[in-house]
């Protein structure tokens, strides 16, 4: 089963994250802080990363950053609140950037297209 | 005795002595004068005093010694009056000049002054003038301007005018300022550019004079050996002076004055004036030169001042901008949150409720107001992005690549093929990224709006000068003009936020990009949209 860790800093983005993603069939991990995201990274074995370009107190893109460093084959899913992501280049590292939307279909969208991209690489690799 | 002259009479009449002429009548009756005057150099006179010696007079054996004596006499203080006028005439001058050299700060007016004293028959007189100055670096003499005819016809052309008229020195000077100052100058250009001398080279004439402070005079160069024959054949001549301009120390320049058409002989007296006139010359020069150049460093503090006003200006701005970005910024995080969060679980809650609950109803209410709202805001920040570019050098081809790939699935749901046809090798062209990126996906979005039921979207790139033309066409339905317009008019006359601005905003964001958008019906149906972006660096 494909699993998803969704970082967000808002519980109740969180928890409508984690009701649509698990309609469409993914097993979901959340976490609130980078900090958390760190330590669930290191524990699971995830597919996909959703992250909030800007948490509280902390930078997403400092947390996509490490992500890309480490675990360079993780792909991420950037969410922002208003396209103004493309400002810092690093956010470029990212696979995807969704707008958030209370409509979760382009983020869907996206998540589909990038694994897809990624299993098409793997599979080429 | 019956004297021939009329010497022993009171008072004449005019058939008395032919020798009286117009304007002087008043000798007829004023006999001391007339004898003084006329009788003394009347060959009439001469005859009576032969006669007196004939009779044995004794006066008649010293008279003539008197007389030759007293001629000579007039004739001497005659001279001396004359060499007075023209030493008068000379301070005149000299002060005339003086005057203008001494107050003027306008280098052309200096130059004029200086250069038509020397040339001008009313001034020193010489055929024809160089003024080679040294250039700023201070490495070379450079020739500056030249004055005096050509050739004979054109002497004689501005003699005769120049006799005819009777301008004063400062009148001639202000004559030719303004009405041959260029002309010479282009008219001598070709000696002019031959004239130039490194300050370094010692043995140049032109730095002799220099050295010795003291003019050099040049006759038979060309059958000199000792002297440079190349000066002589640029200019023409094998007689000319060469006049050191040198001002406190400082060198100047050097003059070179000559008699190439009269081939007069230049005399130590006209060397001796025209030294002490390139006194004040050198010091009128330098002082003007230094004007100048003091203008100049005052237009550049100026202009430097006024880049950093401007500049000051443009922080405050960009403050202002930051802030902007910050509030907006701000503004998104804290209404897109609350509104993701109501209008996903009204989404969540539509999905397990009947469609014949009432709340159903109600849900879909809060999903559709929620959404006009995401859209607003949407717009309102998009807005206020397009309101700051960020320009800079990017590559066209791959901005549209990128955009055609992100839109692939819709593309793709469209039913609508994509056909690229990219021209190779463009420039980079100065944009801001994102906001182009924007038009372009906005622009691609309407031409799909066009084609409902499929078709081709063709994008096309070429070179146009010093920009990138982009064309984006679809082969759907052929807007009217009306269409057009509706499309692209200023949002803010015609539209309310959230009702679908994005061709509008495209449009502004392209215009204050230096950049423009249009809309062309396509022959054989659908539309063509145009862009053009720069390549050049542009004042937005």
């Amino acid at each position: 089963m494909t699993q998803l860790l969704v970082v967000d800093d808002e519980a109740n983005i969180r928890l409508l994250y984690a009701q649509e993603l698990s309609d469409e069939g993914y097993q979901v991990v959340t976490a609130g802080s980078a900090l958390e995201a760190v330590e669930k990274l290191q524990s699971n074995a995830f597919d996909l990363v959703v992250l909030d370009i800007k948490l509280k107190n902390e930078s997403g893109i400092e947390l996509l950053q490490r992500i890309v460093k480490e675990r360079h084959n993780l792909p991420v899913i950037l969410c922002t609140a208003f396209s103004c992501y493309k400002d810092d280049f690093s956010a470029w590292l990212a696979d995807g950037y969704v707008v958030k939307s209370s409509d979760m279909q382009e983020l869907k969208d996206e998540i589909k297209r990038v694994l897809a991209k990624r299993q098409k690489a793997q599979t080429a690799g | 005795m019956d004297w021939e002259c009329c010497w022993s009479k009171d008072e004449i009449t005019p058939e008395g002595c032919p020798y009286i002429g117009d304007g002087e009548e008043d000798l007829y009756t004023s006999h001391r004068r007339r004898v003084v005057e006329k009788c003394v150099e009347c060959p009439r006179f001469k005859n009576d005093l032969a006669r007196l010696k004939s009779t044995g007079h004794p006066l008649a054996e010293v008279l003539p010694y008197i007389l030759t004596e007293f001629q000579e006499q007039k004739a001497q203080m005659g001279a001396m009056l004359s060499f007075l006028n023209s030493k008068t005439r000379e301070i005149k001058f000299l002060r005339e000049v003086g005057l203008v050299l001494q107050t003027s700060l306008d280098l052309d007016e200096v130059l004029s002054v200086a250069m038509t004293a020397i040339t001008a028959g009313k001034g020193f007189g010489m055929n024809r003038a160089f003024l080679l100055m040294t250039d700023k670096e201070r490495r070379n003499i450079r020739g500056y301007l030249g004055v005096g005819p050509k050739n004979y016809e054109e002497a004689w052309h501005t003699w005769e005018d120049l006799s005819r008229s009777n301008f004063t020195l400062k009148e001639l000077a202000k004559n030719f300022q303004k009405t041959k100052l260029t002309s010479e100058k282009v008219k001598f250009h070709d000696i002019l550019s031959l004239l130039t001398v490194p300050l370094s080279d010692q043995g140049h004439i032109f730095n002799r004079a220099l050295r010795s402070k003291k003019p050099i005079l040049v006759e038979n160069a060309l059958n000199n050996p000792d002297l440079d024959r190349g000066l002589a054949r640029i200019l023409g001549v094998d007689t000319f002076l060469v006049m050191p301009l040198i001002s406190r120390n400082r060198r100047i320049g050097v003059i070179i004055a000559d008699n190439c058409i009269t081939h007069k002989p230049i005399t130590l007296q006209d060397m001796q004036s025209l030294e002490t006139f390139a006194f004040p010359v050198a010091f009128a020069l330098e002082r003007a030169s230094l004007y100048e150049r003091l203008q100049e460093e005052v237009a550049k503090q100026k202009s430097a001042n006024l880049k950093l006003r401007e500049q000051q200006e443009l922080i405050v701005k960009m403050e202002k901008m930051a802030l902007v970005g910050k509030i907006t910024s701000s503004i998104a995080h804290s209404i897109r949150n609350p509104l993701m969060v109501i209008g996903g679980f009204a989404r969540t809650l539509l999905k397990g409720t009947a469609e014949d609950d009432e709340r159903h109803g109600y849900l879909e209410s809060i999903v559709r107001e929620t959404r006009q709202l995401e859209e607003v805001l949407s717009e309102v920040l998009d807005y206020s992005e397009s309101l700051f570019p960020v320009m800079d050098l990017w590559d066209l081809n791959k901005l549209l690549s990128s955009a055609i790939d992100e839109l692939g699935t819709t593309l793709e749901e469209s039913g609508v093929v994509c056909r690229q046809e990219l021209a190779n090798e463009l420039p980079m062209v100065r944009i801001d990224y994102k906001q182009i990126s924007y038009c372009v996906k906005t622009i691609i979005s309407t031409a799909l709006a066009a084609m409902e039921r499929g078709g081709e979207l063709k994008v096309e790139t070429e070179l146009d000068g010093d920009g990138v033309l982009v064309r984006i066409s679809d082969s759907g339905t052929a807007l009217t003009r009306q269409a057009q317009e509706a499309l692209t008019a200023p949002f803010y006359l015609t539209q309310e936020m959230g009702g679908g601005v994005g061709l509008s905003l495209c449009k502004t964001i392209l215009e204050r990009q230096g950049s423009s958008l249009s809309i062309m019906n396509r022959p054989g149906g659908g539309n063509t949209y145009s862009l053009r972006l720069s390549t050049r660096k542009e004042a937005i």
